[in-house]
């Protein structure tokens, strides 16, 4: 048998410009918090952006942007989601809406595989890909599907998620996959980039720390509120993006 | 229409096949439609005719086989085909249409509820053989 949707993927993904997988061995440091203010700055600086949650056992990125979705509308294929006018979006949730999605492993990379098939992205400078955690299915298969995606690791001050978040870094160096940075998450005072334990480990692999969000208890409300970016939020993911886009784009 | 980002991938890949071969002629292919996509055939034709423009074989190399679902539960080990499954409202079945993994999220072994079952087959569209003339 051969499965044909594998020979489009390459020309679905052909009009993004750059993809940036946002991933983390460890759960709960704020990867789809992060994706999302990411793609939002993008768009709100005039890039045209979207954002891919991978997380299908997850998919909240949707919950963080406040957005109601309906089913993809078709057009030789299924075009993305709007949200907030202005981000292109995709998520298993369009299809599972808030009910459980039980999958396995081999279902995992089916319905990312369908979904990557059939999915026909406009022209989009950015494509945000909110990985789930863990080094499993999804991971590898954007590995083995996406042919330039780059990495942006994400990271909170505390010592057991570095040294998780370390073994993902040291994998992938090893397989020589571009990472352009850790971006510290739920950064606090006394721990932060300036000194800390974030910088520290970027130090001994040698890249770059991209920028810190800081914890914030109103992040969840902030994010889904009228405008996320006016508030604290907005300056340090702005400062992210600066590192991550210089040179590399024009809106 | 999405079955035409489907129909587009069956004619890639049989092109792909065919250049991969030396590009001569196409003789036969045969592709499979499994049904618990519920595809619209009229509409995967459609799209197939869309992505032949062009190509030096048509529609009438391709044959079409239905690939009956079929579900075994992980836990009881108990089979049973789609028809075998409670209806599901419109949503539900659009919803499987899009992405058949959402069935995992819809339905349940009808013999213990568990939703960890596997398709055996019938999932969606796949190319069982292209044949290609001989060079």
């Amino acid at each position: 048998m051969i499965d044909p949707r594998l020979t489009v993927i390459g020309r679905r993904l052909a009009p993004v410009r750059r993809i940036l997988a946002f991933a983390s061995a460890k759960g709960g440091v704020g990867k789809s918090v992060c994706s999302a203010l990411a793609a939002l700055a993008l768009a709100d600086s005039g890039r045209r952006a979207g954002l891919l949650d991978l997380d299908f056992q997850g998919a909240s990125a949707h919950l963080l942007l406040g957005a109601q979705l309906g089913f993809p509308e078709e057009a030789a294929g299924i075009k993305p989601l709007r949200v907030r006018d202005k981000l292109d979006f995709m998520s298993f949730a369009a299809f599972s809406r808030e009910r459980a999605v039980p999958l396995r492993g081999p279902e995992v990379t089916e319905a990312l595989v369908e979904l990557l098939a059939i999915t026909i992205w406009d022209p989009l400078d950015f494509l945000i890909v909110d990985m789930p955690p863990g080094i499993g299915d999804e991971l590898l298969d954007v590995l083995r599907l996406l042919e330039r995606p780059e990495f942006v690791v994400v990271a909170t001050p505390s010592a057991l998620s570095l040294r998780v978040v370390e073994r993902l870094l040291a994998l992938l160096v090893e397989l020589r996959l571009p990472i352009r940075g850790l971006l510290e998450n739920m950064a606090r005072p006394g721990i932060s980039s300036d000194g800390g334990p974030v910088l520290e480990l970027a130090a001994r692999f040698q890249l770059p720390v991209l920028g810190s969000i800081p914890w914030l208890p109103e992040v969840e409300d902030l994010l889904a509120g009228p405008n996320p970016l006016a508030g604290p939020l907005g300056p340090p993911i702005r400062g992210v993006l600066r590192r991550l886009t210089d040179g590399s784009d024009s809106s | 229409m999405h079955e035409w980002a489907l129909a587009e991938a069956v004619v890639a890949t049989v092109e792909k096949i065919r250049q991969e071969n030396g590009g001569g002629r196409v003789l036969a292919v045969r592709v499979r439609i499994g049904e618990l996509q519920k595809i619209s055939p009229e509409a995967f034709q459609e799209g197939l005719r869309a992505s032949l423009a062009g190509r030096p074989y048509g529609a009438e190399v391709f044959a079409f086989l239905d690939d009956p679902a079929v579900f075994r539960c992980r836990l009881c080990a108990r089979e049973w085909p789609l028809a075998g499954v409670p209806e599901l409202g419109e949503e539900e079945r659009e919803a499987v249409h899009f992405l058949p993994e959402a069935a995992h999220v819809y339905l349940r072994c009808p013999g213990c509820g568990s939703p960890d079952f596997d398709l055996t087959a019938g999932r969606g569209v796949t190319i069982e053989a292209v044949d290609l003339e001989s060079a």
